[in-house]
């Protein structure tokens, strides 16, 4: 990783680093290879923002329990005997061990298998063996680390690990709404993320991912196998003849929102690429859930927005984002599932596997970009990455949110006024 | 129900009603003449667990692997003091 690092003359004449770094038409490369920076950005976003960690429903019982990433924290997400759910950082308070192992379980209680110190699914620590060693029982203030702020939305569970700082509404904003779209087309109102997760491993940098979810320009150019094998009418949405847009939603968030053609064309379910008459029980019971509505709700479709820093929806699938290290990072994906959704949901399943599975059509070529991009911007010229697509044309909605067309780079450049925000701000400890 | 005396372990406890059967306990049947407990394997949780019910209540607890570890490990004493009716039930 040998990129050029601008020379802190440099960085002193532009104002902070990350002011010469982040321009509003180009961002350097660096950016993507520099393991300071990477250092930086675990301090000031991993560890401070609101992160997806994962969904209620993959804890429906009490005392559920199954193992998370939260970037580089290692998490256990449990249900309580409450019914509450907590994050847990996998760390014994004794000497440091791995407290979990397994994948997911069922259990009241963790005990860790060096010395046996036994926790409670909150993390409050209820005993050890040979308790006169400490002078009797209860004896220790002590417990399993905690993510400090957990909350979820729609059942989506997100963790902050800053004690302090915006609520997870305030952080989503109106990326709210884009959540509820999806929920909306669940018929008896709630969505599931149990279908199980897929794990991809992916050596390059998170931000290629998160820039790449709403950028409508590569479609026609990295998945033409997928639209030709599959017939889908999808590749032609990103055009410059389309009438999708591009929204950044503010802070950090972005869509591609297909609507405005869906609406054109008026079919209940083209967004899904069917036909009410094939997916009757679906149909009918959005139409009982919903009436007049549902049609509506039927024509838009669902969501495709990428919600910062790692947490994506597309359409049928979910991906959750995690970075390893400045080149690597793991991408956890899985199937919607609507609750009622009857035949729909297996569909979403089939076709997840089709895309997203290991022998899928879509990820592995975004992958193969991802990849490729992390070695092309290790090399040393030109230093810069090109944002400006789409610049001259943008404008501002009814709603104030900044839009482009289909294809334009208006979901990056969101991307990265926000991430400057949060990479400039003090360090914690430092005067704030 | 019929009320021969209990036999042993038996499988589940099936009201018998035309089309409409009606299950009142799944299982096998750990019984005496003071209590009747139903036990099985419950497998909706991440992992398996008992599931153990109380059919002259109803009431339900599941014991997940550890705790039933602590069970089989917990003092005579220990036990004896759960015997105790106002230990928890009738505390008064
Ligand atoms: S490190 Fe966990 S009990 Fe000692
Ligand atoms: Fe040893």
């Amino acid at each position: 990783m040998t990129a050029v690092v601008p020379s802190a003359s440099e960085v002193e004449e532009g104002g902070s680093r990350y002011d010469r770094l982040i321009q509003p038409a180009r961002v350097h490369g660096t950016l993507y290879t520099d393991p300071s920076i990477f250092a930086e950005e675990l301090r000031k976003i991993w560890h401070r923002t609101w992160v997806f960690v994962g969904h209620e429903s993959e804890v429906p019982q009490v005392n559920d329990y199954v193992r998370k990433q939260l970037a580089d924290q290692d998490v256990v997400m449990t249900r309580d005997k409450e019914g509450e759910v907590h994050l847990l950082i996998n760390r014994c308070a004794h000497r440091g061990l791995q407290v979990c192992d397994d994948k997911s379980g069922n259990s009241s209680s963790f005990r860790c298998p060096y010395h046996g110190w036994t926790y409670r699914n909150t993390g409050e620590l209820l005993g050890y063996p040979y308790n006169k060693g400490y002078g009797g029982k209860k004896q220790l203030p002590l417990g399993m680390g905690k993510v400090a702020r957990v909350a979820s939305y729609q059942g989506f569970v997100f963790g902050s690990l800053a004690e302090e700082g915006p609520s997870l509404e305030e952080h989503l904003g109106a990326a709210k709404g884009e959540i509820d779209r999806l929920v909306g087309l669940a018929p008896a109102g709630k969505v599931s993320l149990d279908a199980g997760w897929l794990r991809h491993k992916t050596r390059s940098n998170w931000k290629f991912l998160a820039e790449n979810e709403t950028d409508g320009y590569h479609p026609q150019f990295v998945h033409g196998s997928i639209f030709g094998v599959t017939g889908s009418p999808i590749g032609e949405l990103y055009s410059d003849n389309s009438t999708a847009v591009t929204r950044s939603l503010g802070d950090g968030h972005s869509e591609n929102d297909l609507r405005p053609e869906f609406r054109g064309f008026a079919e209940p379910m083209r967004w899904f690429g069917t036909t009410p008459d094939r997916v009757p029980n679906y149909v009918a019971a959005m139409k009982e859930a919903h009436g007049e509505d549902a049609d509506r709700l039927m024509i838009e479709g669902a969501p495709h927005v990428m919600i910062f820093p790692n947490l994506f929806i597309a359409e049928i699938q979910v991906f959750n984002i995690q970075p390893v290290g400045v080149g690597e990072c793991v991408q956890y994906s899985t199937a919607v599932q609507f609750d009622g959704g009857h035949e729909l949901n297996m569909r979403m399943v089939s076709q997840s596997i089709g895309s997203v599975g290991p022998a899928g059509m879509l990820l592995a070529d975004d992958t193969e970009m991802y990849e490729r991009n992390q070695r092309g911007v290790a090399m040393a010229d030109p230093e810069w990455l090109d944002v400006r697509r789409g610049l001259h044309r943008e404008s501002v909605d009814e709603n104030g949110f900044t839009i482009g067309t289909a294809t334009d780079e208006t979901g990056m450049r969101g991307f990265w006024n926000h991430y400057k925000t949060l990479m400039t701000a003090p360090d914690e400890g430092q005067d704030d | 129900m019929d009320a021969q005396p209990a036999e042993g372990p038996r499988h589940e406890i099936v009201i018998e009603d035309g089309d409409d059967d009606v299950t009142i306990a799944q299982g096998k049947v750990v019984e005496s003449e003071f209590a009747s407990m139903a036990v099985r394997l419950d497998t909706e949780g991440n992992s398996v667990r008992l599931r153990i019910e109380d059919l002259r209540t109803g009431r339900v607890r599941h014991l997940d692997a550890l705790e039933l570890e602590s069970i089989v490990w917990l003092g005579d004493g220990h036990l004896t003091q759960l015997l105790d009716p106002s230990h928890d039930r009738w505390r008064g």
